[in-house]
């Protein structure tokens, strides 16, 4: 028998009326990176909190180190072998304390003596490289600082299973690439068993085996590979010369089409890459014709998407006209930024930054928090006015005619804020009338948006009662009730599940493409980066790269070298290796590794001396150039 | 459509707005409805300023005819004896422990002194610690004493002329305290959600980060404000009908003198001027808590200097100044006027014309704090 760490069979929780979770039955090992995948209200904190004790649930058995947690009195006894980190950011810390005050307060509260607390204490502030740091208090720390303080003091009692609920959520890329190596590390040094949920679908890999949970259910469970066979199949991407139409065609044929910037990409089930190559080509050359192609394995997210698929109809909002698309080159400038500028006090949040989004273009502004693109935002809505610079919406000076810029523009913010007190239409009708909409125009917009939103049966539903994914189209209707010419989204897909998502990016494309709206987004998903036709990425308040995701992907593959996945058996043990060899954009990915590096034969040659080891190249994801240029720049700042 | 029509649409669909919200919130209304109907009744019909049934204790060292006849007249509806007490630690016990409100204590030879005419004296402890009742109580207990002392000097001799006093009481002929503390009630719970309500309903706004959504849209912060007062103040002057038809005047009787339609569009300003206050916390306030914090801090001082506790003559002089900047002190004068007095707006029209003055002023800072945070 396995020496399993958690079981359960049947596991369910509900609070009041709601269901939070049922039947779930899961297993994780020792010594595991185990991961709970799956968007907000999924059931993944309940689940979590039952298994760190401190929740009591309804139906199902669950069992943590061969103890039946149902029992109070057996559940206080295993508590001391575990520990819990809470969803949030430092949610479990005192922010006024120090790094070091925290430290020592957990290990006092959990009764570890005070030599072995010392010992422990300077091992896991030197792993985590939060010593240099330890006077300053916790509520000054960066976000990543503090869920690494987080974890430091969820070990100080040295448990032998951590639960660590949504880590890296409002962590920035970099921090969170970090935060994963870090545990990568400690679980294989300390044979710790880890139970690590997130919303990020890009962050699967990571685990060593894992839950994908969907509206309180497990829709599949086991090694990454695993779940990727579920749904065999190939992901084929070109750049048709009518995207509008090529997406029509092969939406007639699959289920999961995306369009990324000018590619589209398609999810084509059951076929290996060639015969999935060439079923597209055939579909696209009755429709335009494309270049460009390109072929790959499929990814979990697309998997997750089919599984979800089956489980509920799919989510495909109408279908698009079969309008060609505005003329790309020949388009008007909707959004300009003229060296905008905003600082606050001391603190410059926002300097010299100039960009141009043309119609029917979406344009995409990356950055970490705090590197200043919702403050940009809000200088081109006008609900901030800029320090210096300016800008103009469809040709209109912002600060001379805020008035007339306002009804041109939409504006849909992070946490999509409706009025959760009113009903479906009763929010719709309300942006109508702000925005002096007439009688007739009021009814045709409300109509309009049930039917692009997919809300008519549930009109009167209060918006509180919808999940995020409706909840979100509906915002974006709202946005969009007066026909702006102009839509800025901050963080639009925060909190969505990933079919919620694409439909939401369908939307946006068939605005962009076929309306010919301009479309600004911020996202700190970097694999929705790849939906933009155009980004400009943000660091500490200035724009420090401009250009389509494809010319950064090929500046950082030219700067950096291309990256390369090594499995097998033996990969763990593959990295002081490469280490040793001088090679160091190496990361710890579940089982395999990922390494950048220029010189592929160099690689492949040193994994063939270790036999066993497969090296494949993989390609370059807009999460990779982020990181890897804002740790450039932080070196850079740095000295 | 033109800007005017435009202006009145954007003003009208913001107001339904709040209704609306007001409307779903089931246990905010819950909470008005209580304020304006059940907690008015309790104030009118429980709390009561007058002495009644005064516990006394009787410390008799003398045992003569006299003391036990000045201690006979200490009685309901004012006081109730309720023991005799050995001795002074006895005493003190009593009154430490709180079973006794009023010790009297009378002194050996009390009795001979009385009959032989010579000066003497009795001793009268009083629990003050409700500064109002123990007021009452030693003065009418002194009254007691004096007129025992002045009958008993006057037994047996040629009666001395007597000044008798006729009092006439007026507004309020049986001083019915259920009347003054029926209306005062009304007066805070409509302080109290004037401030809350739109305070409230701007940081939810806030919280929600709905704020910027209508900040994007073409619409002034006068558009934004304005119909959260409006609304707010439609549901206040529900809720003082509710409490004037339903509570006062039936259960109570309170006269309803002067002219009602008067006295509703005054309310209607003066919940107009204290909504500025709670406009003004929610500028500040990051969230509710924070917003229902500040309005305690704007409301405690505003309850107090209004004189409903305190007349501003008992005040320091210094204080008193500061009542001229409680919207309620003018208020206060304004409700007791009308619904008491029968005056005339006219009379009125000064407190009117400050209020008005004051509301103003709140709601312009109010509105420029709004502007200033938000662009």
């Amino acid at each position: 028998m396995p020496d399993w760490v958690i079981r359960s069979e049947g596991f369910g929780k509900r609070y009041g009326k709601r269901q939070a979770v049922s039947g779930i039955s899961l297993a994780v090992r020792a010594g595991e990176l185990f991961g709970l995948i799956g968007p907000d209200g999924a059931g993944k904190s309940s689940l979590m909190k039952a298994v760190a004790g401190v929740l009591k649930y309804d139906s199902g058995t669950l069992e943590v180190f061969g103890t039946d947690m149902a029992r109070d009195a057996a559940a206080e006894s295993v508590k001391a072998r575990i520990g819990l980190m809470p969803q949030g950011l430092g949610q479990n810390l005192y922010g006024d304390l120090s790094v070091e005050e925290n430290v020592d307060f957990f290990a006092k509260l959990r009764l570890v003596p005070d030599e072995l607390a010392r010992e422990r204490k300077e091992k896991l502030l030197g792993v985590t490289r939060l010593a240099n740091f330890r006077t300053r208090p916790m509520k000054q720390l960066s976000g990543g600082m503090k869920q690494k303080l987080g974890l430091v003091c969820t070990l100080i009692h040295a448990p032998e299973l951590i639960v660590l609920d949504e880590p890296t959520t409002g962590v920035d890329p970099v921090s969170r690439r970090d935060f994963w190596q870090i545990l990568a590390e400690l679980v294989s040094s300390q044979g710790l068993s880890a139970l690590v949920s997130t919303a990020y679908m890009d962050e699967a890999s990571r685990f060593a085996r894992m839950a994908l949970m969907h509206e309180g259910r497990v829709l599949a469970q086991g090694q990454p590979k695993e779940i990727l066979a579920l749904r065999a199949g190939s992901v084929v991407s070109c750049v048709p010369h009518e995207q509008v139409r090529a997406r029509a065609a092969l939406a007639a044929n699959y289920a999961q089409v995306e369009a990324l910037g000018p590619r589209l990409r398609v999810f084509v089930p059951e076929l290996a890459r060639e015969a999935a190559e060439g079923a597209v080509t055939r579909l696209i050359d009755a429709a335009g014709g494309a270049t460009a192609y390109d072929s790959g394995e499929a990814e979990l997210e697309d998997v997750f998407v089919a599984l979800l698929a089956g489980s509920h109809t799919s989510a495909d909002a109408g279908e698009a006209s079969a309008a060609p698309a505005a003329a790309g080159n020949a388009a008007a400038p909707a959004i300009e930024a003229i060296s905008l500028a905003r600082r606050f006090g001391d603190f410059v949040a926002v300097s010299d930054v100039s960009f141009t989004v043309r119609e029917g273009e979406i344009f995409g502004l990356l950055g970490a928090n705090g590197a200043g693109k919702t403050t940009a935002i809000k200088m081109l809505t006008g609900i901030l006015p800029p320090s210096s610079g300016g800008g103009r919406i469809a040709g209109v000076d912002i600060a001379r005619e805020l008035g007339c810029v306002k009804s041109r523009i939409g504006y849909m913010s992070q946490a999509f804020s409706l009025y959760l007190d009113l009903t479906v239409s009763e929010n719709i009708r309300l942006y109508a009338g702000l925005y002096g909409l007439t009688r007739a125009e009021r009814a045709a917009r409300l109509d309009w948006v049930l039917e692009m939103a997919g809300l008519h049966a549930l009109a009167d539903t209060l918006a509180a009662e919808l999940p995020m994914g409706q909840r979100q189209r509906l915002a974006l209707g709202c946005a969009l009730v007066h026909r702006p010419r102009v839509l800025f989204l901050d963080e639009p897909t925060s909190g969505v599940d990933p079919v919620g998502r694409r439909a939401f990016w369908d939307v946006l494309f068939r605005l962009s493409r076929v309306d010919g709206v301009a479309l600004l987004v911020t996202t700190h998903y970097m694999s929705e980066a790849e939906h933009c036709d155009h980004l400009a990425l943000m660091f500490a308040g200035r724009i420090v790269a401009d250009a389509t995701p494809g010319a950064m992907k090929a500046a950082l593959e030219q700067d950096m070298g291309a990256l390369y996945e090594v499995s097998g058996e033996k990969a763990p043990a593959f990295a002081p290796v490469l280490a040793a060899a001088g090679i160091t954009g190496v990361s710890v990915h579940g089982r395999n590794l990922h390494v950048l590096c220029r010189d592929g034969a160099r690689l492949t040659a040193l994994a063939g001396g270790q036999g066993g080891l497969q090296v494949r190249a993989r390609a370059l994801t807009m999460e990779d150039v982020f990181v890897e240029r804002v740790r450039a720049l932080e070196k850079e700042a740095g000295r | 459509m033109n800007a005017l029509s435009r202006w009145c649409l954007q003003l009208r669909v913001m107001f339904g707005k709040e209704l609306r919200q007001l409307g779903r919130d089931r246990v905010l209304l819950a909470f008005i409805v209580y304020a304006f109907t059940v907690d008015i009744f309790l104030a009118a019909s429980g709390v009561s300023l007058q002495l009644k049934l005064a516990s006394t204790f009787v410390q008799d060292v003398d045992h003569s005819s006299a003391s036990r006849e000045l201690a006979s007249r200490f009685l309901p509806p004012y006081f109730q004896v309720k023991g005799a007490l050995e001795d002074e630690r006895a005493a003190d016990a009593a009154l430490s422990s709180g079973r006794a409100m009023l010790v009297l204590t009378v002194p050996a030879g009390f009795g001979e002194d009385l009959a032989r005419g010579e000066p003497t004296h009795v001793q009268l402890q009083v629990d003050t610690s409700n500064a109002v009742l123990g007021f009452l109580a030693a003065s009418y207990a002194e009254q007691i004493v004096a007129r025992f002392g002045l009958e008993t000097q006057q037994a047996g001799k040629t009666p001395l002329p007597v000044i008798e006093n006729r009092t006439r009481v007026w507004f309020n002929p049986n001083q019915e305290d259920s009347w003054f503390m029926g209306i005062s009630e009304l007066l805070n719970v409509i302080t109290i959600f004037s401030v809350l309500l739109p305070a409230a309903a701007a940081v939810r706004e806030k919280e929600r980060g709905t704020i910027e959504q209508l900040l994007v849209s073409p619409l002034t912060p006068l558009q934004i404000l304005l119909p959260k007062v409006l609304s707010m103040t439609v549901v206040i002057l529900a809720g003082t009908a509710l409490a004037l038809f339903c509570v006062l005047r039936p259960c109570f009787g309170v006269p309803m003198a002067g002219s009602v339609p008067a006295f509703f569009a005054l309310t209607a300003l003066y919940v107009f001027t204290s909504a500025g206050f709670g406009l003004l916390a929610a500028t500040v306030a990051r969230n509710l808590a924070q917003a229902g914090m500040l309005t305690i801090l704007i409301l405690a001082p505003m309850l107090f200097l209004s004189g409903a506790w305190t007349p501003p003559e008992a005040m320091p002089e210094w204080l008193a100044v500061f009542t001229h900047f409680s919207p309620l002190y003018y208020f206060i004068n304004i409700s007791f006027g009308l619904l008491l007095k029968g005056q005339s707006v006219a009379a009125l029209w000064p407190s009117v014309f400050d209020m008005m003055a004051l509301g103003m002023a709140a709601f312009a800072a109010g509105l420029l704090r709004f502007r200033r945070q938000f662009g």
